[in-house]
């Protein structure tokens, strides 16, 4: 079943986004489903998971970018790592934390975009900053706080089951 | 699913960190090493694009003809019915009518062009905000290959920078990332054309003594890139010209509506015969924007 999941992910993620999601642009830009993605898996599931599954997300990403082919790979890898790591050490993580979490690691991900980009495109740095940087990180922070708080309630349902009379809860710990 | 002792694991984490170390210390080598990986997995993510675009066109057709047209249809039930089938109709017939002609145009525009080509269908959109791209549904086996140009009857699209199996990333000529050779037709004064961070064109490298202006057309020059001479590629909207440079230089509207792409024609091989009829292209009536 997770192994179903991931491959929608994998498969499914950038296929969306190169279509229908042009639908929910606003001013031209759109969230990056791959990245909250990233986030989110390795922030519930691991820092493995998070990591090797934003690597596989990035690489077919770059397939369909006009970028080079490792940018996304490496990004898309970084940050569910990074996921991962936010998951293991915070403790009580509320969606508002979520949204803190992914609004900077959307920021540090467009960084390297603009220092990759930026000697040969943009020039104006604070144009790209204003144009792209941050309403992306706006998009994806907003995405990624509203997919945690659906997440994390899911999660918590299931945990209250086990943790019912049989004390079961611990296994998912 | 990533179950494995914990020596493994560590294994596992330092190859992949010593392969993201060679991709950034061997970008060239890794490029290529990445699109042979890249090839049998393109393929699967390509099918799935072209199912949601086609998905996506027939949606923004029944919205177009359907629901966009309920509104006007509020005085007597029976009429609305009435009129929201034969507007139902109507709307896919005028789609279809639509379609037919921009096919025949490009049908037409592939006639009078001597060099190669090979038409083909936006299916999509790049897939990061950062660069100015769509995804067309040619590739290798269609002979499409990166640096060959992209076109509409309208004027120039922008150029291949990737290609997968049976799809193809094409760079728009918007995109701050794209350089063209341009060619000022009125003066003949060459200059490079370049896209801007605000979306639009920009012809730089003008000579200072040129006497281009506003509304002068901006051609192809043929010289380098996939493009032969005489292709459009937009109107001249504003001079910079700054005391003490050594060029003048001057933004571009371009002639393709770039926010609209439907169908485009690659040209695979410009150079057979670069003597493109540049005058007929600029009868032809450019492509419709909508508001």
């Amino acid at each position: 079943m997770k192994r179903l999941l991931y491959l929608t992910l994998v498969f499914g993620l950038v296929p969306i986004q190169t279509t229908v999601l042009s639908h929910v642009s606003v001013g031209g830009i759109r969230p990056d489903l791959c990245l909250v993605a990233a986030i989110l898996v390795g922030f519930f599931t691991g820092v493995r998971e998070g990591f090797l599954l934003g690597l596989a997300m990035g690489f077919v990403q770059d397939l369909f970018s006009a970028g080079v082919l490792w940018l996304n790979l490496v990004t898309k890898g970084s940050v569910g790592f990074l996921g991962g790591v936010a998951g293991r050490y915070v403790a009580n993580a509320t969606t508002l934390t979520a949204l803190a979490g992914i609004l900077g690691l959307s920021l540090m991900s467009g960084t390297v975009f603009l220092l990759t980009v930026g000697p040969a495109g943009f020039r104006d740095a604070s144009f790209a900053v204003r144009a792209v940087l941050l309403p992306q990180a706006m998009w994806d922070a907003a995405l990624g706080a509203g997919l945690y708080w659906l997440l994390a309630k899911r999660v918590r349902r299931q945990r209250a089951i086990l943790e019912g009379p049989t004390g079961l809860g611990s296994l998912i710990r | 699913m990533f179950r494995s002792t914990s020596g493994t694991r560590r294994v596992t984490l330092v190859l992949v960190a010593l392969l993201l170390s060679a991709l950034l210390v061997l970008p060239t080598q890794s490029q290529r090493l990445l699109q042979h990986i890249g090839v049998p997995l393109a393929p699967i993510v390509t099918l799935p694009i072209e199912a949601l675009a086609a998905l996506d066109r027939s949606l923004r057709d029944m919205w177009e003809g359907y629901v966009a047209l309920h509104e006007v249809h509020e005085e007597n039930l029976r009429l609305r019915r009435e009129i929201e089938l034969l507007q139902h109709q109507n709307g896919r017939l005028q789609e279809a009518a639509s379609a037919s002609q921009r096919l025949t145009a490009l049908l037409e525009f592939k006639g009078r062009a001597r060099s190669q080509t090979v038409a083909a269908q936006v299916i999509g959109r790049e897939t990061t905000n950062w660069y100015r791209a769509v995804v067309v549904n040619k590739g290798d086996v269609d002979g499409v290959r990166v640096e060959m140009g992209v076109i509409t009857p309208a004027g120039v699209v922008g150029r291949v920078v990737k290609t997968t199996r049976s799809a193809s990333m094409v760079l728009l000529v918007t995109d701050p990332n794209n350089a063209i050779t341009g060619l000022i037709q009125r003066t003949r004064d060459e200059g490079i054309v370049e896209g801007t961070a605000q979306g639009l064109a920009r012809v730089k490298y003008l000579p200072l003594l040129s006497t281009v202006r506003a509304g002068d057309r901006v051609v192809t020059s043929g010289l380098t890139g996939g493009f032969p001479r005489g292709l459009p590629i937009g109107v001249i909207t504003s001079i910079d010209k700054m005391e003490g440079d050594l060029f003048q230089s001057g933004d571009i509207v371009p002639d393709a509506d770039l926010t609209r792409l439907e169908e485009v024609v690659i040209i695979t091989a410009p150079r057979e015969e670069a003597d493109w009829d540049a005058a007929s292209l600029q009868t032809q009536p450019p492509q419709q924007r909508k508001p």
